[in-house]
């Protein structure tokens, strides 16, 4: 039938058409994201090469770039300077993140659903929680000495307060009623924790979460640069200092950059799309109110 | 900070309108007061180690000793609390500035949003204290270094939410004021900055928060005679506890200050003067 072999390639077409223009405009919006990086790339590198800008103060890109691939060691990864860097400061930042969590969050849930032991410790929280984490250095570097255990010490008091505020916060926003609603339909404590206070807490908790391992992250880089003896991003930034050694010092912030992007993104970006959507159907922050 | 990280906002708690139960007056109070003298007795009576704990009597004596005129130099204390002000407000001064200026090129143009918006996103994960060591090569220990510690800390902030705030403001409005033969100018001080105003306030107040985290790191880092986070770093360097300790309540009750009392009333002011409420 002719009918039949017109309509056919057409279908083809129209089914090819679809895929190939997301492609396309994937790839066009990733284009013009990238552009203006590339050309700001460019005009730093331009600059420096044509001696606007003194090379040893501010290294062109390219030798930031075969700076970072020396330290990587590509050819023998056991013996990568910066995977090692890399390897402490995230082994530091998680542990400090895992023991803030494991406290913050038990206890967060004591204080939004005890409202007396809330008023009363309230003041002691607002002058704790805008307390810069890095404050305590000195404290621990007389106390412990230099090394993991102060880092640690710092780390975890800057995640501790973000997740224990918005653990508080995300148990107060749930509703007295469904409360009484669920208890009143006679479910016992562990199943009011699991069906109500889990899911309703969630979005909050996980955004403290987020901000916990944030400050983390970010209070590790001034901890390792104060208190670390030999290994970490911070350090290794410190450390490039007293050599004048700036293309490692930007290959330290590009690495710190990029992994916590990488762990905001990847890590709490997945973990927020599966537990939200999966308690919340729309897979919308506050979609539970 | 980033901008996901930060729709957790660290909202004042209010403690004036809390039912003040005496349960809750004397829990309060003995929350604070409690752990104070037992500290203090421990120490005095060699429970906890006084050179490690000193008790906190000797704590006060020594900020008192030090803000005086016979401290080491005369009236120490007041003099790391002032640089640390100074530099404060001089980054944050100038993130507002600057960042409402970018922030509104964003919000504004198209085209500056294609340019800038991939450039500020990669700069923004990047930790602010990690600028610190390129900054002291670049300009060396210095007030300017700290300034711009401060400065990176509160301006994308700034950036994000000025710019976000005039995306959210009506279209409508602008033709309006448009139709009625209001020039570019105009439009900018007559509509775009009210619209941002609340915005702009709510910048401030979170980009005052990390800019004070960020200024005792770089001054623990990059200061060389005053300052607070100077002050108890190098402290730490000749194991004066009782000068720690003192710094760090201080840098306590100022953070609660800056981030309750001082921003709190601004915000209370602009928003009557305003009319409008902030969004929490």
């Amino acid at each position: 039938m002719p009918n039949a072999t017109l309509s056919e390639p057409a279908a083809a077409f129209a089914n090819e058409q679809r895929p190939r223009s997301m492609v396309y405009r994937a790839t066009a919006s990733v284009v013009v994201f990238a552009l203006p990086i590339i050309a700001f790339l460019l005009i730093w590198e331009v600059a420096v090469r044509l001696g606007w800008v003194d090379a040893t103060i501010l290294p062109p890109p390219s030798t930031i770039v075969r700076r970072g691939w020396v330290l990587l060691n590509p050819s023998d990864l056991g013996q990568s300077i910066l995977l090692a860097h890399i390897g402490v400061s995230l082994w530091r930042a998680l542990i400090s993140f895992a023991l803030a969590a494991v406290l913050a969050i038990p206890l967060g849930f004591f204080l939004g659903l005890n409202k007396t032991a809330y008023l009363i410790v309230s003041p002691l929280l607002s002058l704790l929680l805008p307390l810069p984490a890095v404050a305590w250095t000195p404290i621990f570097l007389v106390s412990f000495g230099q090394g993991d255990l102060t880092i640690v010490a710092v780390c975890f008091l800057g995640a501790f307060f973000p997740i224990l505020y918005s653990t508080i916060q995300g148990v107060r926003g749930i509703g007295r009623h469904s409360l009484w609603v669920v208890r009143s339909m006679g479910a016992g404590w562990f199943d009011i924790f699991r069906r109500v206070l889990l899911p309703g807490a969630l979005p909050t908790l996980i955004s403290g979460l987020k901000l916990g391992m944030a400050h983390s992250w970010r209070t590790l880089v001034a901890a390792e640069m104060l208190a670390a003896l030999s290994h970490g991003l911070g350090f290794m930034i410190f450390a490039a200092r007293s050599y004048m050694d700036v293309s490692t010092m930007f290959v330290g912030i590009v690495c710190l950059a990029v992994i916590g992007l990488l762990i905001e993104r990847a890590v709490f970006g997945s973990l927020e799309a599966v537990t939200i959507r999966r308690w919340h159907g729309t897979g919308k922050l506050g979609s539970n109110r | 900070m980033s901008v996901e990280t930060s729709d957790v906002r660290l909202e004042r708690y209010d403690l004036s309108t809390a039912p003040f139960g005496a349960m809750v007056g004397i829990g309060r109070a003995a929350l604070i007061v409690v752990p104070l003298i037992l500290w203090e007795l421990c120490s005095r009576f060699g429970l906890i180690n006084g050179f490690l704990f000193p008790p906190p009597s000797m704590i006060l004596y020594k900020l008192w000793v030090q803000s005086g005129p016979i401290g080491n130099p005369p009236y120490a204390i007041w003099w790391h609390v002032a640089y640390s002000m100074l530099r404060l407000l001089s980054g944050i001064t100038l993130a507002v500035g600057i960042g409402t200026l970018i922030g509104v090129a964003l919000g504004m143009s198209r085209r500056a949003r294609l340019v800038f918006q991939p450039i500020i996103s990669i700069l923004m994960p990047v930790p602010t204290l990690a600028w610190t060591p390129v900054l002291l090569l670049l300009i060396g220990i210095d007030n300017r270094t700290t300034i711009l510690v401060v400065f990176l800390a509160a301006v994308f902030e700034m950036i994000y939410i000025v710019a976000s705030g005039i995306e959210m403001m009506n279209v409508k409005m602008l033709w309006v004021a448009q139709s009625m033969g209001a020039t570019r100018w105009q439009i900018f001080w007559r509509v775009i900055i009210p619209g941002i105003f609340p915005y702009l306030i709510t910048g401030t107040r979170l980009g005052t928060g990390y800019a004070w985290r960020a200024l005792i790191a770089a001054e623990m880092l990059a200061a060389s005679s005053y300052g607070l986070g100077f002050m108890i770093y190098d402290a730490s360097e000749y194991m004066n506890m009782d000068v720690i300790y003192g710094g760090v309540m201080l840098i306590a009750v100022l953070g609660y200050v800056l981030e309750n009392v001082l921003i709190g009333k601004i915000e209370a002011a602009t928003t009557e003067k305003w009319g409008v409420l902030n969004e929490r």
